[in-house]
């Protein structure tokens, strides 16, 4: 190598050396590295909430940018609208509802691979995938399996002879939201059975060995070492999980889009008809913070029973 | 702790079952097993069969799907719907713009959550507590409740019916969660190796330029996939914010097709089955990742 290149060499490194000085100190690096998300952060997740404040005190229609001021007009009609309390006991319903199915599956589904077997890891990735399929197509899939005149759903129950005539399921008054909340446990059963799994698999073999040596039985083993165990987990996804749930727009807006007759029309789907079908964007925001409401009222319970910003050992 | 009060108990044990202890342990271990295996057999099916069914219908004519009783396979194996959806429907559009803003959000977010990672473990600043809980805070927030605000906000800067408009938005449901898992594995990178470098006269940008952020690529890759999985699944964000069917994704492209009177299962089947072809590739080679994204709860 001539000595004119290592010169130049040499001179490239320091100035990068000085570029890498420069960007050290620890305001500069502060700045670098924690102003972007904390903007971005803002932008998408803490702006939104204002506008959703400040334009349910005005009247918005979809199609044209004007604002008109209307004070607490839209939450006195929307507090007085029946339309809103049923759509929010309907909310209850699927959320308790598909929590439940989902607890129940997913802690049964978790102690079932919770030993070591052949092909255990295979199988772990098989359950995998229901996780990564994207909601709205395992909807299509259930339309499809529960097609009113072809589903294979109606063409195995006839045959087993436990229906007669062919049944509309999401079309149908009776079981279109029993039928939304079985599509949505095979989509999200897996997080529990994940989240229950990983408790599970930190339990010290040894408390199993001691109550077996004292002459447990195998539901007295359930009942005394796995379920104290897991009772946090399980109190972390019935308020996560049912709070989402709560406000669960896709699978069921995909699946009936709030129909038949209202009778799977929720928060969030009332919502947003308010919004892009009425064209009141300001009456939604009402009901949408109205909704946030809400949300910090659990965000607070959450907060304050599991201290979970302790995870980062912030001091 | 007794679930059932008073004197009934449940037990869900061998013992009370007549005739049970007359068995000898060898088939009462057989019984056992073969009950485990079924049981896991019927979650297998339950998962599987749906998956199954999807690419049963695409590779169908449509002849071969409105029969009953159906087949359980093809009676023909057929392309036809393929090549139906990839050259008559808007579905390579739809399957370009959904790789598109899946790239964008995933590169946004890795990069802001990496960095931020590292600033919060790394650098001495104020009011990290508050920091810490208004992202969890964040992470609450299903994406209904921010797409209607979003909307009114983004018409007035003009992001409505834009895929950039649809990344950003996005990001609301991927950054606050990324952001937490690159504060936590930051803290399990070990900080010595670092502070070595700056003893030995490294600056601090270079410490973290060249050690810490070669080291947290597990993190990096968990973040990515998870935010790959967010905004490839997303139906919410989309459906709100793209107006143009040349500007729709894939989730809310399809969805249109389920909305016509007469709707094309065969073609409808086929599309969802090219849509998830990334996830099982995702499945098979990414599972260590995946099982760190799984916190994350709510995705799509």
């Amino acid at each position: 190598m001539s000595n004119e290149v290592m010169r130049n060499d040499t001179r490239r490194r320091s100035s990068k050396q000085a570029v890498f000085e420069a960007l050290s100190g620890k305001w500069v690096l502060a700045v670098l590295t924690i102003v972007p998300a904390l903007l971005l952060f803002a932008f998408v997740n803490i702006v939104p909430i204002f506008w959703a404040i400040t334009g349910s005190f005005y009247e918005i229609s979809a199609y044209s940018p004007e604002w008109t001021f209307t004070g607490v007009q839209h939450y006195a009609d929307v507090l007085a609208n029946p339309e809103l309390w049923a759509s929010l006991s309907r909310s209850v319903v699927f959320a308790s509802g598909a929590v439940t199915l989902q607890l129940v599956l997913g802690i049964g589904i978790a102690m079932l691979i919770n030993r070591p077997f052949k092909g255990a890891t295979f199988i772990r990735a098989i359950v995998l995938l229901p996780y990564l399929t994207p909601t709205a197509i395992v909807s299509f899939i259930a339309l499809w399996m529960a097609n009113s005149q072809f589903g294979i759903i109606n063409q195995i129950l006839a045959q087993m002879g436990l229906i007669e005539t062919y049944i509309p399921w999401f079309a149908s008054l009776d079981f279109a939201m029993i039928a939304v909340i079985l599509t949505s446990a095979w989509k999200w059963t897996i997080f529990v059975t994940i989240m229950v799994l990983a408790r599970l698999q930190s339990i010290p073999d040894g408390l199993y060995e001691a109550a077996e040596v004292a002459g447990a039985t195998k539901y007295q083993l359930f009942r005394d070492v796995t379920l104290p165990n897991i009772k946090g987990v399980i109190f972390i996804v019935v308020l996560l999980r049912g709070l989402w749930m709560f406000n669960k727009f896709d699978i069921i807006y995909v699946l009936t889009q709030g129909g038949p007759r209202s009778i799977t029309e929720t928060a969030p789907i009332y919502a947003y008809e308010v919004a892009f079908v009425e064209t009141q964007l300001g009456k939604s925001a009402a009901i949408s913070t109205l909704l946030f409401v809400m949300l910090v009222t659990v965000a607070v319970i959450y907060f304050k029973t599991l201290e979970p910003e302790q995870e980062v050992r912030v001091e | 702790m007794n679930l059932i009060p008073g004197s009934f108990k449940l037990r869900l044990n061998g013992d009370n079952i007549p005739g049970w202890n007359r068995l000898s342990y060898e088939r009462r271990r057989t019984v056992l097993r073969v009950g485990w295996g079924s049981l896991l057999a019927l979650v297998l099916l339950a998962v599987l069969f749906p998956i199954f069914w999807m690419w049963s219908t695409a590779l169908r004519a449509p002849k071969d799907l409105f029969t009953t009783p159906t087949s359980l396979f093809p009676q023909e194996v057929t392309l036809v719907n393929f090549t139906t959806i990839l050259t008559q429907l808007d579905f390579p559009i739809w399957y370009f713009n959904s790789i598109i803003v899946a790239l964008g959000v995933v590169l946004l977010t890795t990069t802001t959550a990496t960095l931020a990672g590292y600033g919060l473990t790394r650098l001495d600043i104020p009011y990290k507590k508050t920091y810490a809980r208004t992202i969890l805070f964040g992470y609450m927030f299903p994406p209904i409740l921010l797409a209607i605000p979003m909307f009114i906000f983004w018409r007035k800067i003009g992001w409505i019916n834009s895929l950039l408009g649809v990344m950003f938005a996005e990001m609301a449901v991927t950054l606050p969660f990324s952001i937490w898992l690159m504060w936590k594995f930051f803290q399990t990178v070990p900080e010595s190796l670092e502070e070595s470098a700056m003893v030995g006269g490294a600056s601090r940008f270079r410490a973290f330029y060249e050690i810490a952020l070669p080291m947290s690529k597990p993190g990096m890759v968990a973040v990515g996939v998870f935010s790959y999985a967010v905004s490839w699944t997303q139906f919410t964000i989309p459906q709100v914010m793209l107006v143009e069917s040349s500007k729709w994704v894939l989730t809310i492209g399809l969805f249109s097709l389920t909305i016509q009177s007469q709707i094309l299962w065969g073609k409808l089947m086929a599309a969802s089955a090219l849509a998830l072809i990334p996830s099982f590739l995702f499945v098979f080679f990414l599972q260590d990742y995946l099982l760190q994204g799984f916190r994350a709860g709510d995705i799509g």
